[in-house]
């Protein structure tokens, strides 16, 4: 099995697997506990349906990179829904699933309308459950996701304090001086960002998972705000390096088997804390 | 001296027949020797590559591809010509990926062919055909049909 491993890194497409993937789980977790904390655990779900929408035009299209049309669209969607605050006339979860079903459906008409490929039903198979697009990298893409995911780490890290601030009361943080609405057009931002990146890694229906499996793993085992954002970094960068690992050597698919593995540390980390809560 | 040119022209023949049958041995065509085998990969893995050899044709041109999969046929009017593919299906059946071959061999269909559908290994030359409009297809060239 070791020797197959080794001869399957020999192949440049899986080595830019692993790093997109590293990368995109490491992204999506450190900002997956600010969006459990908010309350906004299924935003990734309806922008990446979002972003579905937006590829399917892009398709229809032809544009030459489709990244110009579903990262504008998403953060512009990504912004209104997190931004738009108390003042706006539909809210919260209402306005996710609204978007999110929305667009999942005006995505599909699209694509069989003005179908572009021979092959519609596979295309939005890969897209939906991203059945071996990460996989299919070309190392543009790979360069792209690693300049977007520096962009995300360095801005989580910069603005670290201020990020926790909002995400517990924004309130207080407005109180001592934080531009609460600026720092969360920047989190819309950073959203956005991520979600279409791991549209690549587990597709637009398991992106949900990426983003929250791990905060709630995390936070059955640790209580504070640091801890868990580096718990949950830890567990979602080795269950996507587990999941790749486990789907190619046996042959399942990428995104189902990354969220299976965010499923059993989920497991893991549950009964950790029943064990640890009961000998107290 | 009757026997002995007979002896010496069966020598002569003997050792012509051995030096082409190594030189035989010697092209690939003939053997069963891969540089790439899809036969012994992951399904993941398959499909992968075999996108990369759809995607990327000119990286494979001249490699020896060992595959297996679904036997596929489908006969084309406008260029009146049969295709023969050999399909690696998924569990979906919506992300099927495959290649075009043709034979070492002439063969005639359907006589000389497997039935739709039945499970084949291959091997063969890693070509990129092109057609009269510019846009192209990957295709093993002198494919043999491994049991």
């Amino acid at each position: 099995m070791f020797d197959q491993l080794l001869f399957y890194l020999d192949f440049p497409f899986v080595r830019y697997a692993i790093i997109v993937g590293t990368l995109i789980s490491l992204c999506s977790s450190l900002l997956g506990v600010t969006l459990v904390l908010k309350r906004y655990s299924y935003i990734g779900g309806g922008l990446s349906h979002v972003a579905f929408g937006a590829l399917a035009i892009a398709s229809v299209l032809k544009v030459t990179n489709n990244m110009f049309i579903i990262l504008p669209v998403t953060i512009i969607v990504a912004v209104l829904l997190l931004c738009g605050g108390k003042d706006a006339r539909i809210k919260g979860d209402a306005a996710i699933a609204m978007v999110s079903a929305g667009a999942l459906a005006i995505g599909y008409l699209i694509m069989n309308i003005f179908s572009a490929s021979a092959n519609v039903a596979g295309d939005v198979c890969t897209t939906l459950f991203g059945s071996m697009s990460i996989l299919t990298l070309k190392s543009t893409d790979v360069y792209l996701c690693v300049a977007l995911s520096i962009v995300v780490l360095l801005t989580f890290v910069l603005f670290y304090h201020k990020i926790f601030a909002i995400t517990f009361d924004e309130n207080f943080a407005r109180a001592t001086g934080v531009n609460v609405n600026l720092f969360n057009l920047l989190i819309a931002i950073i959203i956005a960002v991520i979600i279409v990146l791991a549209m690549n890694l587990v597709g637009a229906l398991l992106v949900s998972a990426l983003v929250v499996f791990p905060a709630l793993s995390a936070m059955r085992v640790f209580k504070s705000f640091f801890s868990v954002t580096i718990a949950a970094a830890i567990i979602s960068v080795v269950c996507s390096l587990a999941g790749i690992l486990v789907a190619i050597l046996a042959g399942t698919p990428v995104g189902s088997t990354i969220v299976a593995m965010d499923i059993a540390a989920f497991l893991i980390c549950y009964i950790t804390n029943f064990i640890r809560s009961r000998r107290i | 001296m009757y026997k002995v040119l007979s002896r010496i022209t069966i020598i002569a023949i003997l050792c012509l027949f051995s030096l082409a049958n190594k030189s035989i041995a010697a092209d690939s065509t003939f053997t069963n020797h891969v540089d790439i085998d899809l036969s012994r990969m992951s399904a993941t893995m398959v499909y992968s590559i075999v996108y990369q050899m759809v995607t990327e044709p000119k990286k494979f041109v001249g490699k020896r591809i060992k595959m297996k999969g679904a036997f596929s046929s489908y006969y084309d009017e406008a260029v009146d010509r049969r295709f023969y593919g050999c399909v690696i299906k998924d569990a979906l059946a919506c992300c099927s990926q495959g290649l075009a071959f043709e034979t070492f061999k002439p063969r005639k269909y359907p006589k000389d062919f497997p039935s739709e559908g039945s499970p084949i290994t291959i091997i063969g030359r890693f070509d990129y055909e092109k057609e009269e409009d510019g846009i192209g297809f990957p295709i093993i060239r002198n494919a043999i049909f491994i049991k």
